[in-house]
């Protein structure tokens, strides 16, 4: 399956916790230190594609803790998107495991 | 691994502080918000619906970062237009990429649907039987009916795509019907013929008195003729001034053309002729609402027309049943009062005055215009014989009146009736491969059929009465479309454009429609029927049965190449007539346009009868414009360039022998007073302009042009050379040379232009130009006034600037390359969809087979260059038929191209350009989509 490099952040980040848009933004950025620095444009076009194959869902709004009582909409992984980021990640893994086994990762 | 956080709401807690905010703060919080929805907007609505206002949010958090690490507001923004300029028309191309697609056959088979066809399937045979046609036909109906309904989208494009198509022809051809088809609203209007005089200068000039009355008296082909001219007459004797349009007619203009008088009578011969004229006239229905207010004592009434007083005699009716005179009719076409043709204005009375005026006539019965052509040389040479001075080089003829209204207008019409012709058949083209398509993919659903009992006709059948209900739907909504498109043409009223006000439906327009949608049921039913014809059914039948990647793609790709050519073709026409349009623009007029006022008025004869009052009288006009402040230059002028008004005369240079008359070189004939160059900054090339000292007791003295001075005195000095004109006394001395000037269109021919002295040979007829500083149009009244303050009762009209009479003449021309360019358009797009169709549906065939080539190491881009590059082969041959087809039809239309010819490279190489670009584009997206194939999935099609 073709999953898109954004796509599975986007899964990584949603599978701690729920989270509105702008907390996605900064979770990937945080995520891979500072590498990938998402513009709203494109993560919600990705968030869209993610909402319509069923991968993400919304969850119900919580009111953000601020002083400020804007709601706001939060995203949750469905568990489709759970198991689809399992997938990628075992994919992952393995190759990981290869590379290892011929001396490609510097780190043990 | 790095340590995650545990909670993103630390986050936003952390880089946004919200402890103090100051009321601009909340202010630039909230322009920041709205600036957000409003890029937001700009995404498909889909995805608004879903995710816009999670959108907005986050567009709002990041704005709100940015600013609070100190940027400036610009670069905040510009941040969030970059971002959205980045996705949003990614967003919209999927959006429409998958529109698309939806309404091509989905290609992947699933057992649901295979259960669904079964259903359907067996339905269909299992009633089958005994059946008569009708009933047989229904089920058919029936049966596309629920097709439809599980896919609208699919019948909704195809049925929407004909009626744009149907709905334009139905209306073009209703315009053309109108105009060149439907017979003049005469009775017996296929007899009418108009007859002109014939000289060596001009092959259709203007009939004398003497001529009228020897072919009324002769009655060989010709039943009864007429004698008419439209002019603008004076009405006084009321507090304003005013000008109505007269026409000056032999009382036979009425048999003639079949006109009736509502009230009162209508004169006659003895009324009209020279020499017996009475003071009578009679007025149009119209004028008889709007001055009269149908008052029934109009009738009787007296009336000061050109300082003459006539008595209002009649009421005339408009033509055969007609609620009202057309206002653009040709012979009776806004003309609200009908004078004796004896009161026509000229200075030695009609008789003398040689060829004057139109003529219309109505054959014998039976009678053909050659035979009355015949007839008439026979007559020209008799009048020739009996006086050899007057009748020296002049020959008479007929034409059928329908083409003198008419042939103007022919090739424009019939290039546009061609234009909507090719943008139908490119919906007919794009429709069928969509009902092509799926036909092949029903292949297994027409083999069960086929198999479960209906016989192959049967199928066909249903095929063909498919492609019928589409053409029905089409041709319903298309007729509506159309006739509401001429009625909204009808309210704009484009100016100068041979659009008749009334387009009233009648028989030929329903039964045009008709064959319209026969032929497009057909077209598009033809292919489908011939292709599922010839499916084998056991194959299909077999199990594991793939589609054939080749299934059908000749006639998929021929005719793609057929609609591509046609968009083209109809491209380049009307890239042409737009450059045709521009050269006409552009075209240098030998003056300056802008700035300067006009206005005509025609003095009465009976009011100044001497040369010189007429002088006095223009002298004194002058004089008050000049002194109108923001006047900077005034001067008159016989005809104002562009004003489809002007005269030639012959001329014979001194000193050379006399040609023949009747072969006398002709030069355009301007009478002017001094200024005028000056006001329309006309260069003065050489000697000087006129003064007021060139007046009735000095000697003639003329200006000529360029051309002028080129074509009798090349490389000699012209300045005091003399020639002479028939209708002046002595030599003529030409004291100047100015530059050459366009008077008709902005791209005919130089020629020669000779200048005379208004002081020194008035006529009443005369404009007012006037170079102003301020707005053109702001000194009316002043110059009105002025103009009042010689004359209190001196009408005055055609108050125009220079700029607008000039953009007039173009408004024709214009408008018809707005529409041509519009179809094209249209067509182009077509084409693209329809390539677009082809490529895509071709990818979904063959997407096993690229699924193995990728699963084997093809790199995707080599996929899209292979299908992008199919596409550009099936381009260039398109392209090469089309351009061929556009020079064929370049050559016919070439009567309405002006300053281009047919065969210009830039119109053409344009247009293969653009096609070229529509093409590539339509090609790219389900090209893309092929190399992005998941070779697993594709492998596991079927």
């Amino acid at each position: 399956m073709n999953l898109r490099p954004v796509e599975f952040h986007i899964l990584l980040a949603l599978a701690a916790d729920e989270r509105h848009g702008y907390a996605l933004l900064q979770e990937v950025a945080s995520l891979t230190d500072g590498e990938i620095q998402l513009e709203p444009g494109t993560l919600y076009r990705a968030l869209h594609r993610m909402l319509k194959n069923g991968w993400v869902a919304e969850s119900a709004r919580r009111p953000a803790a601020d002083q400020d009582d804007e709601r706001r909409r939060y995203y949750r992984l469905t568990p489709l998107g759970r198991r689809i980021a399992s997938t990628e990640a075992e994919r992952l893994w393995r190759l990981v495991t290869i590379a290892r086994a011929h001396r490609l990762l510097s780190r043990a | 691994m790095p340590d995650v956080p545990r909670s993103a709401h630390q986050n936003t807690h952390t880089e946004v502080d919200l402890s103090r905010r100051s009321a601009r703060e909340i202010r630039r919080a909230k322009a920041d918000r709205r600036f957000a929805w409003w890029l937001v907007w700009l995404y498909p609505p889909a995805f608004r619906r879903d995710v816009g206002l999670g959108l907005v949010d986050a567009l709002d958090d990041r704005m709100r970062a940015r600013r609070a690490k100190g940027a400036s507001a610009i670069s905040v923004r510009l941040f969030a237009v970059v971002d959205t300029v980045r996705n949003a028309p990614a967003e919209w191309i999927a959006t429409i990429d998958e529109m698309l697609r939806a309404v091509t056959v989905r290609l992947k088979p699933d057992t649901t649907r295979h259960a669904e066809d079964v259903s359907v399937v067996s339905g269909f045979s299992r009633t089958r039987g005994g059946r008569t046609v009708i009933d047989k036909l229904l089920q058919d109906v029936r049966y596309a009916l629920r097709l439809w309904r599980r896919r609208p989208g699919f019948a909704a494009i195809a049925i929407m795509t004909l009626a744009l198509g149907i709905g334009a022809n139905t209306a073009m051809f209703s315009i053309v019907n109108a105009v060149l088809l439907r017979p003049l609203p005469y009775p017996s209007a296929d007899r009418l013929v108009s007859v002109w005089a014939r000289t060596k200068a001009y092959p259709q000039s203007l009939v004398s008195y003497d001529e009228y009355e020897a072919i009324q008296k002769e009655h060989g082909a010709v039943e009864s003729i007429a004698l008419w001219l439209g002019q603008s007459v004076n009405i006084t004797g009321s507090n304003e001034p005013q000008r109505l349009v007269g026409s000056f007619v032999t009382a036979t203009f009425f048999d003639v053309l079949g006109l009736q008088a509502e009230r009162g009578r209508l004169f006659t011969e003895q009324e009209s002729a020279p020499g017996t004229v009475q003071p009578v006239a009679v007025i149009s229905r119209q004028l008889w609402r709007e001055r009269f207010n149908e008052d029934p004592s109009a009738v009787g009434r007296t009336i000061t027309v050109n300082g003459n007083l006539l008595t209002i005699v009649g009421v005339v009716a408009p033509p055969s049943g007609m609620t009202e005179s057309p206002r653009d009719g040709y012979f009776i076409g806004g003309v609200d009062m009908f004078l004796p043709v004896a009161l026509y204005p000229t200075p030695r009375g009609l008789r003398a005055a040689g060829g004057q005026m139109l003529s219309v006539a109505r054959l014998k019965p039976g009678v053909t215009v050659s035979t009355a052509n015949a007839d008439l040389d026979v007559l020209a040479k008799r009048l020739l014989a009996a006086d050899p001075k007057t009748q020296a080089g002049r020959g008479l003829t007929s034409e059928s009146a329908h083409e003198t209204v008419v042939g103007a207008s022919r090739t424009s019409l019939l290039l546009l009736l061609a234009a909507v012709g090719v943008v139908l058949l490119i919906a007919c083209v794009n429709v069928s491969q969509l009902l092509l398509a799926r036909a092949v993919d029903r292949q297994k659903e027409i083999a069960l059929r086929a198999a479960l009992g209906a016989s192959r006709t049967a199928v066909t059948r249903q095929l063909t009465v498919e492609a019928a209900m589409m053409a029905v739907a089409a041709t319903t909504v298309g007729f509506l479309l159309g006739r509401w498109a001429l009625a909204g043409l009808a309210w704009l009223q484009p100016p100068s454009v041979p659009i008749p006000k009334q387009v009233p439906l009648d028989g030929s327009v329903l039964l045009f429609t008709g064959g319209v949608a026969i032929f497009v049921a057909m077209l598009c039913g033809l292919a489908p029927a011939l292709r599922s014809s010839r499916t084998d059914i056991s194959r299909v039948l077999q199990a594991g049965f793939r589609r054939a990647s080749g299934e059908g793609r000749r006639l998929r790709d021929g005719l793609a190449v057929v609609e591509m050519a046609m968009s083209v073709a109809l491209v380049a026409i009307s890239a042409l007539l737009i450059q045709s349009l521009l050269a006409m623009q552009q075209a240098p007029l030998g003056f300056d346009v802008s700035n300067v006022f006009t206005l005509e008025f025609r003095l009465p004869q009976t009011k100044y009868s001497k040369p010189e009052d007429i002088a006095r009288f223009f002298k004194r006009a002058i004089e008050n414009v000049r002194a109108i402040p923001g006047v900077q230059s005034a001067a008159l002028v016989r005809a104002v360039p562009f004003s489809g008004n002007g005269g030639s005369t012959g001329y014979a240079v001194e000193g050379r022998p006399v040609p023949d008359p009747a072969q006398l070189p002709q030069a355009r004939f301007h009478l002017v007073t001094p200024d005028y160059f000056k006001t329309l900054r006309i260069p003065l090339l050489k000697g000087r302009d006129f003064t007021e000292r060139d007046d009735l007791q000095a000697p003639l003295v003329s200006v000529i042009n360029e051309t002028f001075a080129k074509r009798e005195w090349p490389g000699e000095d012209p300045i005091g050379r003399q020639f002479t004109t028939p209708n002046t006394q002595g030599p003529i001395t030409v004291i100047g040379v100015v530059g050459d000037t366009k008077h008709y269109t902005a791209t005919e021919p130089a020629i020669p232009q000779l200048y005379a002295a208004h002081y020194q040979v008035p006529l009443i007829f005369c404009s007012l130009v006037a170079r102003v500083s301020g707005p053109t149009m702001a000194i009316t009244n002043d110059v009105q006034r002025a103009i009042w303050a010689v004359d209190k009762d001196q009408p005055v009209w055609g108050v125009r600037s220079l700029e607008g009479k000039v953009e007039a003449t173009q408004g024709q021309p214009r408008f018809l390359a707005l529409l041509l360019g519009f179809f094209a358009g249209l067509a182009l797009l077509l084409a693209g969809v329809g390539i677009y169709g082809v490529t895509s549906y071709g990818v979904s065939q063959r997407t096993h087979e690229i699924g193995i080539r990728l699963a084997l190491g093809a790199s995707g881009d080599r996929v899209l260059r292979e299908i992008v590059a199919r596409g550009a082969r099936l381009t260039l041959i398109a392209v090469a038929i089309g351009l061929a087809g556009a020079i064929a039809m370049g050559r016919l239309a070439s009567a309405v191209l002006f300053g281009v010819t047919p065969v210009d490279p830039a119109a053409l190489v344009g247009a293969a350009v653009i096609l070229g670009i529509v093409s590539i584009v339509a090609c790219y997206i389900p090209a893309r989509r092929a190399s992005r194939v998941d070779p697993v999935v594709a492998l596991g099609e079927e």
